[in-house]
């Protein structure tokens, strides 16, 4: 393994943050290569634990972008600032001023309220730009978003062009709620996660949840695996083992039993659907997991 | 034996393999592919496969196939740790069968005769003998034609007839009910920094979005012809649709249909790598669709299921799937060209199961059928 990505690995399980392989090479391609680094995966298994890691990790910037359904320009890149401008409009009325004159006042920098993209161009130190969720945005959104990632550099009509004064290292997430364009997924590097292996979810369970006892930690994360074997509406993630188990130390359980997870299970599933399935499966002792406590 | 110096090679024919097998490798990706050998231990095997899977797959479908064609040209060292490069690499691709199934022989011959039911769910055999894949190539060119048009117009006046709901997008207006600061500002500057005329906009307004799954299984061939060219012509007049289609397994087709040529998307549906199979899981395949895709199912969403209800699979599955898509979707349409048939009852076990979760259930066998579905496009 080269020392490099070993390094990028450690680093990131100094953060706290329970990594493999993987993940790290993907890291260190995306930051030696300067592409943007695409994560998919399903909900709770960390996608956007990594920009927020890589952030610590690099100790610089984290610039997030958060993409919503209808998302545009004026949210993601740059907003002019109305009031202030007529404001000043008013105020150098007085003063004999040309229309020109007057529009290079107000639609100079200091009118122009930076969003995240604009943030993460112009920052002298290179962030890390996360853009979250991008499969919420629109294909509109998306157009704009690649002609910002392939050059780093985005144009408004009153000032000129912008380059990153410092490439940003990005990270975009996406849940596959809606499938992304062919062209976007060009530009970047690609990464899955999964759910983690049952070895990946007890460091994780250990690193994150301080006080929990070896032998909870273990039957946490062995009977997570058997209830993802499930067929569930919605698969709990890491994210919820996480919850569970810190549920569980909160209660000062020492051990799984069949009555604690009854009353808990709300704490990792989260349909009523499901609740009703896992009951099921309790009622008829099909759960792996459990035969084995 | 090929030394270390090899391996770019082994990289670009790597792409060129993997664009073989329908994942869009461009020749930026192969740059990509190789200047990534400059950051690796390119000795270590499992380091190259990972990074081989970040850089080249552009989906999670795509990384079995990285690993599939990586493990088939990389042969796994004898001692540990080190790399064999390629076992000559050239012919392994060659002589691999052409699968997957991508070319249209294959897809058209999963579409069992007609009068040979698919209910025993068995395989078909992948590859058919040549004189059969040329007789169905021909059934496939003869689907090209005039009645498209029909059709067109059929989807077009269901286009026009989705609801519409305002987005969250705006747009400049003369009578918007909201202010439009930013060319306020613009035009005040006309006349001397005095505001003498507001701008206005409005928000965009966006149609429901529709989502198809249709079953080509070997049971509907009768209907291929007439249902390809809806999907075809649902996919054209709408900008929202996502077009499934599925045998005993479910895969995308709408990248396949969004052209303006019915010749063009037929050739591309046939050149595509959906899984065609002669079978029939419904079931299976729409959990794959309530699972896979989970949001392209939203409230605004209608769901239109093309089948004949004939499913090999659990009816039971079939059932939580179709609840699953109800539970999330706006309105799920059940569309059987059995239904045409006035004597026909639906019984089918598959049927059966669904019809609970379905808020209408229809015919398609002809134009009129699809016609008249336009009343229940309103969510």
């Amino acid at each position: 393994m080269r020392a490099e990505i070993r390094r990028i690995q450690e680093m990131m399980e100094r953060e706290a943050y329970v990594t493999d392989p993987s993940i790290a090479t993907a890291v260190h391609l995306a930051m030696v290569l300067g592409k943007p680094l695409l994560v998919e995966g399903h909900a709770g298994v960390g996608k956007t634990e990594i920009a927020k890691v890589l952030a610590r990790m690099l100790d610089t910037r984290l610039i997030r972008l958060q993409c919503y359904e209808g998302i545009d320009a004026a949210a993601a890149l740059y907003e002019w600032n109305y009031p202030k401008q007529l404001l000043h409009i008013r105020l150098s009325e007085r003063g004999v001023t040309s229309v020109e004159e007057q529009e290079a006042a107000i639609f100079g920098s200091e009118f122009l309220l930076e969003r995240p993209l604009l943030q993460a161009l112009t920052a002298d130190v290179a962030p890390v730009l996360l853009i979250d969720e991008v499969d919420r945005s629109d294909e509109e959104f998306e157009a704009f978003l690649l002609e910002v990632l392939s050059d780093f550099q985005v144009t408004i009509p009153e000032i000129g062009t912008i380059s990153a004064r410092q490439r940003p290292h990005v990270v975009l997430t996406s849940n596959r709620s809606r499938e992304l364009s062919e062209a976007l997924r060009r530009r970047c590097l690609f990464l899955w996660i999964g759910h983690p292996s049952l070895d990946k979810e007890l460091r994780i369970v250990r690193a994150k949840v301080p006080g929990i006892g070896e032998r909870l930690a273990r039957e946490i994360a062995a009977f997570m695996r058997s209830v993802r074997e499930m067929r569930l509406a919605k698969q709990p993630g890491t994210a919820e083992t996480l919850d569970w188990a810190a549920a569980l130390v909160a209660l000062h359980a020492d051990e799984l039993d069949e009555t604690l997870v009854r009353e808990t299970l709300g704490c990792f599933l989260k349909e009523e659907a499901d609740h009703r399935a896992l009951a099921a499966s309790l009622d008829e002792g099909r759960l792996p997991a459990m035969a084995s406590l | 034996m090929v030394g270390r110096r090899d391996v770019p090679t082994a990289v670009v024919r790597l792409c060129r393999a993997l664009r073989d097998r329908g994942v869009a490798v461009t020749p930026a990706e192969s740059v990509s592919a190789v200047a990534a050998l400059d950051h690796l231990d390119i000795a270590d095997r499992a380091e190259l496969r990972r990074a081989l899977r970040v850089v080249l797959a552009r989906r999670r479908e795509d990384i079995a196939i990285v690993d599939e064609l990586f493990d088939a040209m990389w042969a796994p060292a004898a001692g540990a740790g080190g790399t064999q490069p390629p076992r000559v690499p050239r012919p392994a691709i060659a002589t691999r069968p052409p699968s997957p199934p991508r070319a249209a022989s294959v897809w058209v011959d999963r579409w069992a005769p007609a009068g040979q039911a698919d209910d025993e769910g068995e395989e078909i055999p992948l590859r058919a003998p040549s004189d059969r894949e040329s007789l169905r190539r021909r059934d496939l060119a003869s689907l090209a034609g005039e009645d498209v048009d029909a059709m067109l117009r059929v989807a077009r006046r269901l286009a026009r007839r989705l609801a519409r709901r305002p987005s969250r997008r705006w747009r400049a207006a003369r009578g918007g009910a909201s202010l439009d600061l930013r060319r306020t500002v613009r035009w005040s500057l006309r006349t001397a920094g005095e505001t003498a005329e507001l701008a206005r906009r409005e928000r965009k307004v966006r149609r429901t979005s529709l989502v198809i799954a249709c079953d080509v299984s070997g049971s509907m061939e009768l209907y291929s012809r007439f249902l390809l060219q809806f999907l075809f012509a649902m996919q054209s007049a709408f900008a929202r649709v996502e077009t499934f289609v599925f045998g005993t397994r479910l895969s995308r087709a709408t990248g396949d249909l969004r052209t303006p040529e019915w010749e063009e998307a037929l050739a591309r549906l046939s050149a595509g790598v959906h899984d065609w199979a002669g079978g029939t899981r419904i079931g299976a395949s729409l959990d794959a669709l309530a699972r896979d895709w989970p949001a392209v199912l939203d409230r605004r969403t209608i769901v239109i299921v093309l089948s004949d209800g004939w499913d090999t699979g659990d009816p039971a599955l079939l059932g939580d799937a179709m609840a699953a898509i109800r539970a999330r979707a706006g309105k799920v349409i059940w569309l059987n060209p059995l239904l045409g048939s006035p004597d026909y009852r639906p019984l089918a076990r598959g049927m059966q199961s669904a019809l609970p979760h379905v808020d209408v259930f229809a015919p398609a066998h002809d134009l009129a059928s699809l016609e008249s579905l336009a009343c229940h496009l309103v969510i």
